[in-house]
């Protein structure tokens, strides 16, 4: 599996030092050339568009008040916190592969690493808007956190919104140290091979100086190697929080102790998702066919058919228990899911997270990019919508049947979320267009001629 | 070009630059809670009244009773401010054509208000009643401090959520027996005037704030 | 720094303020009161009054100038003398007294520094039930400070509205009137509602002596007449039929809404109440016989749905059966069908059975033959003087109002009225449509119109003056028992308007002010003062009645019964099969006949059964909807006559079969901002449904024909009423049964603690250590046996507790704001199923799942059990609310005070009472049990050192509930009403099984069914 290269692919056997030049040329070329895909800027265009439309929507919500989106008496929480979720999820995957997966020494990894991370950071960028600005007065929100003023009044601890607030800053700060640290040495890489001189001092700075010296490279070993270690709890910790913010409540269809491992399966799941979604378009448009192999894809298929039966499991024993606690209310709530009004979002969501996974037992799936992007929508589409079930379908039908109704979303709620889409994609474009989106260092680390003579220069 | 790594003369900066991430952080901190803070911004508070009212002249000097002219204390919420016609009991004898006076004079003949500016301003979703207060042998000291030494009214305590909880947490050190309500100065048993005691104290004292009906929300808040 | 929008929290000074500053014509008018208040000298009430105004006026120059990082500076306005005994702040209570339809109602204003703010019932007047009161003089309150009450005196032909003004109506009405008297005022009438005054009735004296040839008409749209005619055919003169329903153990009501829509129906509710208490095995038995669902329909044991034009051969068939003649039966063909039948020897025997202890009784919009059979058989039940009481009527001359008005208009169509003074009413709006009176009123040349706004009427009258609220100006009426009650003004009226006695003594050319004319009233009623007149009056004014003045009674006998002669459908008629279809007008629980349209609280306020708000709709039971191929809101032509009226379907269940109700007073094209105003484009709530009604038959409209448009049109309730799923509905039927726990009286006597089997509840305790309660443990008992659902309680707290109106489209979201909503289930047969209802505020939670989820700790609880919720610490998570099972928090996803920035619009804060927290946007709000309540109470106790009595804390909804469903107290207290209520058999709490241990405790609800029925 940590075969670097194919033969197929690199007949000539080739020194340490024309791989690594090779690496070199393959990451920075895309930084440095001078002509970019079509693509690049009309997918660059659409974004720009919708993150105006993230601003439009926010100064109306700011100015009119929640109640420009869906939510109700009975449905308090809606699409913000669905995306919340959702968003927080697809978080997931960057700091598992970083970190786990670098723990575990699978060096496959180092090819889609650091996008994956800066996929990360910029998900937690959008989840993190959502608490913000779903509550009611959001000029106060900082009574979330706990700083003294004179109303003599410290937040109160016991509520998972608390909690939140801070699992979600932590690996946000977390990640975004991991992400960057990683990158000095590329940016040093950078730096040197600058043309311009603007750009040298930028890449200068950026890399802190980095020498590439003995010394400086033991550091950033330990440093990496204990952050990745800091990491890893995160990476459990965040979404089981997050899953408390249900599975502390009392409602039927939230009051369930399955949520952190199933929401965390589900995370990691819609993580390696939205990975794929970005990694396999950016693979073909720049040429990173012989760094980003075709055994990485299919190895990260796999990993989705996993945790996609995890989360297939975790519905079934959801279901189970429903029945099995003999709780009415729990049973109503989930037979009504399935036979209720949102039937529909539930069909859509057992198909894509039950069903579409599986599609990866074959390997054509695994290794057509069509198909493989088809299926990796389809799994976002799954876990946006089990988010939506699980938020909105438990909470317009509870315990007292007066108080039923449905939900329906307006044009501002779609708004915001396409917006934050947007975002998200306005910032990755950026990240390629800038940054060096594979971590150049650790992919020659990984490479056989690496590991061939240890005197390789570099 | 050659690499850039930092040249020598940078280092220079080094520990300003270190000094600037540590102290600037700290200095905001600092200059936001004291700036923001009420004995800054409130403490004090002493606006220009339409009519230079002396409480040290009539209470210090002439000691008046507070009750005399804030007459509703005792049984409501507000502790009125006195109809010029209150004034005018004295004054139809007494500097009867002091131009100060005039305001005073023209509310009383032709019902023109005199338009007092208020001091003690809280919030409206505090709902304080002086009747409670002062029945239970709160002192108007406790919140509007020395006022028979004030020659123009102002704010003498913050008046903060913060500083209201402090009391009660525990009234017991800012009680006093209700004929000395009005006492300014008052030295009694414990007078510790708005000094509570605190939480280990209070507890040796067998007072569980937790559980104490002042501490409730809906005392203060409806 | 403040968290609440500053400008949105209101105390009695900010509002006062922003009132002020905003509206200039009112700061003109309160600078006339302080230019003109030399002349206010001296004592007595009145001055009084003055110098309230005064306050206000003062208090209203107080500018809002921002002043640095200090929020805005405030300014203290003292006046120049207080009153004696006048605090500022301190709320203050009058006596006074509302008119609906004829009748005066007692009532209790509470007053805030010279504004009132909230209606209560007066406890002390003898003709009412105890201080309930009903939602309309709830929401009246609301009316006084309607922005879109006339604010200037309008004259057609005058150069300007302006130039109109009370003083220009007065050199008017001198010169003009005094040129009628010369004619002996040939061509004078005047046409007024219903009016109890006795003063109005003495100036009517007067002006009909100084204007022999004038004649004065009178007219009600939802007029007793039937009533009154009934009672002339079976005694020889008209009479009052009151009900006594504490003495009664069967009552049998036939299409008689005798609990919600009927001049003593806080009385009849109290009373019949009063006969059900399970626990004393105290049980009363109700038929009802009747075509559209009523509250009285759903409080009873059996309910018959019948076609309106069916009751009156059912009456006359139940006559024949007590009188034991079976030939004097009317012979249709519904009598035969097995159910009918079955009911109607079943309600004979129940009602001999219980001879002495039985009444029966007739809506008023039935014949005045039924209302005669009714008499006749209450003389055969020996009901008459027992539980019938016949009032005899003060003035027996009276045409009825159909055949008055009609008369009117027959002279105006004939040229002989040149001059007409109208006293309030809309007749142009709701006058039967053959009557003609537009056209009529276009041939007057002078017409007077008095009126609140100017409505449909006023704005083809020549003369528009400003009526004076009930809150503004002296005056008295008579209760429906007679009791002379009497009405003071709590303000001057805020826009110059007039009372009809102003009006009045200035065509009668008189002098005296409307009080003293009011007290020279008193003076005749009790005859001349023996000791201190002027004490007398002031008791009476403190009163509000006067004790002992009550009509006189009778218990004369009946005559015989005339031969009844039935219409060919009454005789033909069946209920089932597809005979033609009636429709029925009901009065609106909204807008009654239309006069209340423009009140945001009343149209916000859901229906009892439909639980609409916003629109009337066309009732119809889902099988005759079905014979007819119509389906749930879709829009049907309804034709009668040639006239037609397009309404929206709403599938009612219980509906009698082929009878379509429709309430009337909706579709108003010059109410207001709220009820329609065509003028600025405003579409009214609901279809004005008049135009179906008639001289002949003005509220049970035969031989119509229905016709689908095609159009659908979205009505809005605030319970989704039956368009679920087939999933959702079983289970709503399997919940109901546990949240609304019912039982017969006689399942209740086998099995007293039935509730405690209903649902197996595992064995509790909680993991950590109970908080006990050694101080106060607030708690509320809610009687289901009682609560009729009549919605009183939920305008009270809406009035109490600064809840906002949020208009249709944002119910239809789901995100109506009532504090205390009333939840209705219906049970078994769609075509005619049982109701229950069950009021649900928030249940205060010993273990409340709220408080632990909200991240800011704006939601705790109190020392003494209560859920305080901080409005001003929320931000608005909304967490609470989806954690919360009763699902009773409400959140305010808008500004809903966006209105007050209107200038126009200030006046309604008026209306806010300042001891509670007017919310913001953004801000979670709920029922806090009336804290400010318990705390104006604990603080009043403490102060003069004595213990809370029971009792003494009365809760919005409490007070205003007719039938006592709602108690509240101290639970720790073992004397106290509510631990007692809390420890009955049938108390139990509302979803126990998630141990939330609420502090609202519901008792089941009892039946009291026949056996041969059941």
């Amino acid at each position: 599996m940590d075969t670097a290269i194919d033969k197929d692919e690199t007949p000539q056997k080739s020194t340490a030092a024309a791989v690594f030049q090779r690496v070199t040329e393959t990451v920075s070329g895309v930084v440095e050339r001078r002509t970019w895909p079509k693509a690049w800027y009309i997918a660059f265009a659409i974004s720009c568009c919708l993150v105006v439309l993230l601003g439009i929507s926010l100064w109306h919500l700011f100015f009119t008040g929640i109640g420009i989106w869906g939510t109700n008496n009975t449905e308090g929480w809606g699409w913000a916190i669905v995306n919340f979720v959702f968003w927080v999820g697809i978080g997931h995957a960057g700091t598992l592969i970083s970190a786990i997966l670098f723990l575990m020494r699978q060096t496959w990894r180092t090819s889609i690493n650091r996008s994956a991370e800066a996929m990360t950071i910029f998900a937690v960028m959008c989840a993190g808007i959502f608490p913000l600005i779903h509550v009611g007065r959001p000029w106060v929100v900082y009574w979330m956190f706990p700083l003294p003023y004179d109303m003599d009044i410290w937040p109160q601890f016991r509520s998972p919104l608390m909690w939140d607030v801070f699992a979600v800053s932590t690996y946000f700060t977390v990640s975004l140290l991991f992400w960057y640290m990683g990158m000095v040495p590329d940016l040093g890489t950078f730096r040197d091979r600058a043309k311009s001189k603007i750009k040298a001092v930028v890449f200068g700075v950026l890399s802190f100086g980095w020498r590439g010296s003995a010394k400086q490279w033991h550091r950033y070993e330990r440093a990496y190697l204990l952050l990745a270690a800091l990491a890893t709890p995160l990476v459990l910790s965040v979404h089981s929080v997050v899953s408390f913010d249900f599975a502390v409540s009392q409602q039927p269809g939230w009051h369930t102790p399955i949520f952190p491992p199933y929401f965390v399966a589900g995370a990691i799941y819609s993580g390696f998702g939205m990975v794929l979604t970005l990694l396999v378009p950016a693979r073909y448009l720049f040429g990173l066919g012989d760094i980003i192999k075709k055994s990485h894809i299919e190895a990260m298929c796999k990993v989705l058919l996993l945790t996609g039966s995890l989360v297939a499991f975790s519905y079934m024993t959801e279901f189970f228990i429903a029945w099995y606690s003999g709780n009415p209310y729990e049973g109503f709530t989930f037979f009504n899911r399935v036979f209720g009004p949102f039937q529909w979002a539930w069909g859509i969501m057992a198909f894509c997270n039950v069903v579409v996974p599986h599609f990866f037992w074959f390997k054509k799936c695994r290794t057509n990019p069509w198909i493989i992007m088809g299926l990796v929508l389809l799994v976002n589409v799954g876990m946006w919508f089990e988010r939506f079930i699980i938020i909105v379908s438990s909470l317009t039908r509870e315990f007292v049947p007066a108080t039923w109704d449905y939900f329906v979303p307006t044009f501002w709620d779609a708004a915001t979320f396409l917006g934050t889409i947007g975002m998200f994609l306005f910032l990755f474009l950026l990240f390629l267009r800038y940054l060096p989106m594979i971590a150049m260092s650790e992919v020659k680390a990984a490479t056989p001629e690496a590991h061939a003579d240890h005197h390789g220069t570099h | 070009m050659a690499r850039f790594i930092f040249p020598e003369w940078t280092q220079t900066f080094r520990k300003w630059a270190l000094l600037l991430l540590g102290g600037a952080p700290i200095y905001l901190v600092a200059l936001v809670m004291c700036g923001a803070n009420a004995n800054t911004l409130r403490v004090g508070y002493q606006p220009e009244q339409p009519v230079p009212y002396s409480h040290a002249l009539h209470v210090g000097e002439l000691g008046l009773d507070c009750r005399y002219c804030h007459n509703t204390v005792e049984d409501a919420a507000v502790a009125a401010i006195p109809p010029a016609a209150t004034c005018m009991n004295c004054h139809r004898m007494i500097r009867t054509d002091s131009p100060k006076l005039t305001p005073v004079r023209e509310a009383f003949a032709n019902k023109k208000p005199i338009k007092w500016i208020k001091v003690h301003d809280l919030p409206d979703y505090v709902y304080f009643n002086h009747s409670a207060h002062v029945t239970r042998g709160i002192g108007c000291e406790s919140c509007h401090g020395r006022v028979d030494l004030m020659t123009q009214i102002y704010q003498a305590k913050p008046l903060t959520m913060e500083w209201c909880t402090d009391c009660h947490h525990d009234p017991s050190t800012a009680r006093r027996p209700e004929e000395d309500i009005t006492v300014m100065g008052w030295h009694g048993e414990n007078a510790k005037v708005g000094y509570p005691l605190t939480l280990p104290e209070r507890e040796k004292a067998g007072l569980n704030p937790k559980n104490s009906i002042l501490m409730n929300c809906s005392t203060c808040h409806r | 720094m403040s968290s609440l929008d500053r400008n949105q929290t209101q105390t009695y000074w900010r509002s006062l303020d922003d009132l002020a500053d905003a509206a200039p014509e009112l700061k003109k008018i309160i600078d006339d009161e302080l230019a003109r208040d030399g002349e206010a000298a001296g004592d007595g009430p009145l001055s009084r009054r003055r110098f309230m105004q005064i306050m206000g006026a003062s208090l209203a120059f107080a500018s809002m100038a921002g002043a640095g990082c200090r929020w805005e500076k405030e300014e203290i306005i003292p006046l120049g003398k207080r009153p004696d005994n006048y605090i500022p702040g301190k709320p203050k209570f009058y006596a006074t007294a509302m008119e609906l339809g004829g009748v005066a109602t007692g009532l209790v204003a509470t007053a805030y520094d010279g504004r009132p703010t909230k209606i209560e019932g007066n406890p002390q007047h003898p003709s009412q039930g105890g201080g309930a009161t009903t939602g309309f003089a709830q929401a009246s309150v609301l009316n006084l400070y309607d922005p879109d009450r006339s604010r200037h005196f309008v004259r057609k032909g005058g150069t300007l509205p302006l130039d109109a003004s009370w003083k220009s109506f007065q050199r008017f009405a001198a010169e003009h009137f005094s040129k009628l008297a010369q004619s002996g005022g040939r061509g004078l009438r005047f046409l007024s509602e219903a009016q109890s005054s006795p003063t109005v009735r003495a100036l009517r004296a007067e002006i009909l002596a100084r204007f022999p040839q004038a004649q004065w008409h009178e007219y009600e749209p939802l007029s007793r007449d039937n009533e009154r005619e009934g009672t002339r055919q079976a005694f020889g003169a008209p009479m009052r039929v009151a009900l006594n329903l504490t003495q009664a153990k069967v009552i049998a009501a036939f299409d008689s809404d005798f609990l919600i829509h009927h001049p003593a129906a806080l009385k009849n509710a109290r009373d019949f109440a009063r006969g059900r208490r399970p626990d004393d095995k105290v049980m009363n038995r109700l038929y009802c016989i009747e075509s559209a669902f009523t509250a009285t329909g759903s409080a009873a044991d059996h309910r018959l749905p019948l076609r309106s034009d069916l009751v009156l051969p059912f009456l006359l068939a139940l006559e024949a059966r007590l009188a034991r003649n079976p030939g004097a039966s009317p012979k249709g063909a519904f009598l035969a069908e097995p159910e009918v039948a079955k009911f109607l020897k079943v309600l004979a025997s129940d009602l001999l059975h219980n001879r002495g202890k039985a009444v029966v009784t007739v809506g008023p919009r039935q014949p005045a033959t039924a209302h005669a059979a009714a008499a006749r058989i209450n003389a055969l039940l020996a009901a008459a003087g027992r539980t019938v009481v016949y009032y005899v009527d003060e003035d027996p001359e009276r045409v009825p109002h159909t055949a008055d008005i009609t008369r009117l208009c027959r002279d105006a169509g004939a040229g002989k009225v040149h001059t007409l003074v109208i006293l309030g009413g809309n007749p142009v709006f709701n006058a039967p449509v053959d009557a003609g009176f537009k056209n009529a009123l276009a041939k007057i040349e002078t017409s007077i119109h008095l009126s609140d706004n100017v409505d449909e009427t006023s704005s083809v009258c020549t003369w528009h003056i400003p009526r004076a609220h009930y809150l503004e100006a002296w005056g008295d009426g008579r209760a429906f028992d007679g009791t002379y009650t009497l009405r003071q003004p709590i303000l001057e009226p805020l826009w110059g308007a007039r009372s009809d006695i102003e009006v009045l003594a200035a065509i009668a050319g008189k002098t005296e002010t409307p009080q003293e004319l009011v007290r020279k009233t008193l003076d005749t009623v009790l005859g001349p003062a023996t000791i201190d007149g002027t004490l007398r009056w002031r008791k009476a004014i403190h009163d509000g009645f006067v004790p002992n003045t009550a009509f006189a009674t009778t218990t004369k006998a009946p005559g015989p019964a005339p031969a009844v002669r039935l219409t060919a459908s009454q005789n033909a008629g069946t209920r089932r099969a597809n005979g033609d279809l009636e429709v029925v007008l009901v009065p609106s629980t909204a807008t009654f006949d239309g006069r209340f349209a423009n009140n945001g609280w009343l149209q916000e306020m859901p229906d009892f059964m439909t639980k609409l708000t916003w629109d009337n709709a066309a009732l119809m039971s889902p099988k005759t909807a079905a014979a007819l191929g119509i389906h749930d809101e879709d829009v049907i032509t309804i034709k009668s006559g040639g006239r037609t009226v397009d309404a929206a379907v709403y599938l009612m269940p219980g509906q009698a079969p082929f009878s379509i109700a429709l309430a009337v007073g909706y579709g108003r094209t010059h109410a207001g901002y709220v009820g329609g105003l065509a003028s600025a484009g405003i579409d009214p709530p609901g279809v004005d449904v008049y135009p179906l009604s008639t001289t002949k038959s003005p509220h049970i409209i035969g031989g119509i024909s229905v016709s689908r448009t095609g159009r659908t049109y979205k009505l809005v309730g605030t319970q989704d009423h039956w368009k679920m799923d087939k999933l959702g509905m079983a289970e709503r039927e399997e919940r109901a049964a546990l949240l609304i726990r019912e039982a017969t009286l006689k399942e209740f006597k086998q099995t007293p603690n039935f509730v405690d089997h209903m649902m197996h509840v595992p064995g509790h305790g909680s993991l950590w250590q109970e908080i006990k309660y050694d101080g106060h443990k607030w708690g509320m008992a809610t009687d289901l046996a009682a609560c009729i659902g009549c919605n009183s309680c939920t305008l009270a707290c809406q009035a109490e507790n600064n809840v906002p109106v949020v208009g249709k489209d944002r119910v239809a979201m789901e995100r109506e704001m009532h504090w205390l909503r009333i939840d209705r289930y219906f049970r078994g047969d769609p075509e005619n199923p049982t109701v229950a209802y069950q009021p649900v505020g928030c249940q205060q939670c010993e273990n409340a799942p709220c408080e632990s989820v909200c991240p800011v700790g704006a939601t705790v609880h109190s020392s003494e059990g209560l859920n305080d919720m901080t409005y001003n610490r929320c931000v608005g998570t909304r967490y609470c609310a989806n954690n919360c099972p009763y699902k009773v928090r409400r959140f305010n996803f808008f500004n809903y005070r966006e209105f007050l920035d209107n200038p126009k619009n200030k006046v309604t804060s008026l209306q806010y009472n300042p001891e509670v927290t007017v919310r913001s946007r953004g801000v979670m709000e709920k029922c806090t049990f009336c804290v400010q309540r318990i705390q104006a109470v604990k603080i009043a106790s403490k102060n003069d050192k004595r213990p809370i009595r029971d009792g003494e804390i009365v809760t919005a909804c409490q007070q205003a509930c007719p039938t006592d469903a709602i108690v509240f107290g101290d639970l720790n207290d073992e004397h106290s009403r509510v631990r007692k209520l809390h420890e009955s058999p049938r108390a139990y709490a509302m979803l126990e099984v998630l141990y939330t241990r609420p502090r609202n405790n519901y008792l089941a609800r009892i039946r009291n069914p026949h056996e041969d029925l059941s």
